[in-house]
């Protein structure tokens, strides 16, 4: 197993691995979303117009299905933003790694611009047991839980506002359903619901990465297997981002969307 | 030991959700085969009852990778 590259900042430890990476997956949305709409045609549309078409309307069928067609409307380009962000994350950490090796006659703190990734007790220790010390710089984003966590609690905010400011007196309403003795569960499900979105993904992702390290430990008679898993990784990429997206919009429509009865 | 413990925490939670993703499949694809027309409404469905179920043997998995490397 490689080690993340942490720094301290403040109390709060900041793994440059995952900075790094959610800045590259921003950049590679942001380039893909401008590409798409430059040079926009009707008659004569380029290929990534039309993927990022087929990508509007899926996501705009998939909302559909959870709320009326009225309300979907304005959560396109949320749900587009989301899938395609998440996606473009679980892939990122399939084909790249960066790793750094420490040297086993390095001694003294392992340091990064000025910050101390690893002290000089823990390295002493390492080479006294004779570990393997690296660092790796690159992984997927949503490999990380503070990323995810991050994301679910955009979605945890935007639940309860939109209940709130626009279901005002059913949303309160509830808690207390449909017995007001399950108050205690209904607010436990408020916070389950978050940690299930952010610890799917992140779970999801982080254990395609470990066994994607541990297959590589196997050296050359890995490779077949490997290309298997990556395969595999692609498509579980997909359907967590896509799990991520309904999910999120199956949360919002149980709170903003009232059925009179 | 913790080996046997990373072991027995990803087998068993494997084992329930397998029982509980089976389910959840041959239910849907009886009721494709009933009602052709509702495939899509009936896939959404499955997919959000797949990830429910599927987050605790992941989850598992990674305590069990936890046990495992520490």
């Amino acid at each position: 197993m490689h080690l993340f590259p942490v720094v301290e900042f403040g109390g709060i430890g900041f793994d440059i691995s995952s900075i790094l990476a959610i800045v590259v997956s921003c950049i590679v949305v942001m380039v893909l979303a401008r590409v798409a709409v430059s040079n926009l045609s009707v008659h004569n549309p380029s290929k990534v117009q039309n993927f990022m078409e087929w990508v509007i309307d899926f996501v705009h069928s998939t909302i559909a299905s959870t709320m009326p067609l009225q309300k979907a409307k304005k959560f396109v380009i949320l749900a587009t933003t989301l899938i395609v962000f998440i996606f473009v994350s679980n892939l990122l950490g399939l084909p790249l790694g960066f790793v750094t090796e420490v040297d086993h006659d390095h001694h003294g703190p392992v340091t990064f611009m000025g910050q101390e990734l690893l002290s000089a007790e823990e390295v002493d220790e390492a080479h006294a047991n004779n570990e393997h010390l690296a660092f790796a710089w690159f992984k997927s984003p949503t490999a990380d839980i503070a990323a995810t966590a991050g994301l679910a609690l955009v979605v945890f905010f935007l639940i309860h506002f939109l209940g709130i400011t626009q279901n005002t007196k059913h949303y309160f309403k509830h808690y207390l359903e449909p017995f007001p003795v399950m108050l205690p569960l209904n607010l436990l499900k408020t916070i389950t619901k978050p940690t299930t979105l952010a610890l799917r993904l992140y779970a999801n992702i982080f254990a395609g990465e470990v066994l994607i390290a541990t297959i590589l430990m196997l050296g050359w008679i890995g490779i077949p297997l490997l290309a298997v898993w990556q395969g595999f990784s692609i498509f579980v990429g997909a359907i967590q981002a896509f799990l991520f997206t309904i999910l999120t919009f199956v949360y919002i429509s149980e709170s903003i969307v009232h059925e009179d009865h | 030991m913790e080996y046997f413990d990373a072991a027995i925490v990803i087998g068993l939670g494997a084992l329930a959700a397998g029982f509980g993703n089976g389910m959840i499949v041959s239910k849907t694809v009886e009721g494709i085969a009933r009602q052709p027309e509702a495939k899509s409404a009936l896939q959404t469905t499955m997919f959000i009852g797949v990830g429910i179920v599927e987050v605790v043997p992941i989850i598992g998995v990674v305590l069990g990778f936890l046990i495992f490397f520490t």
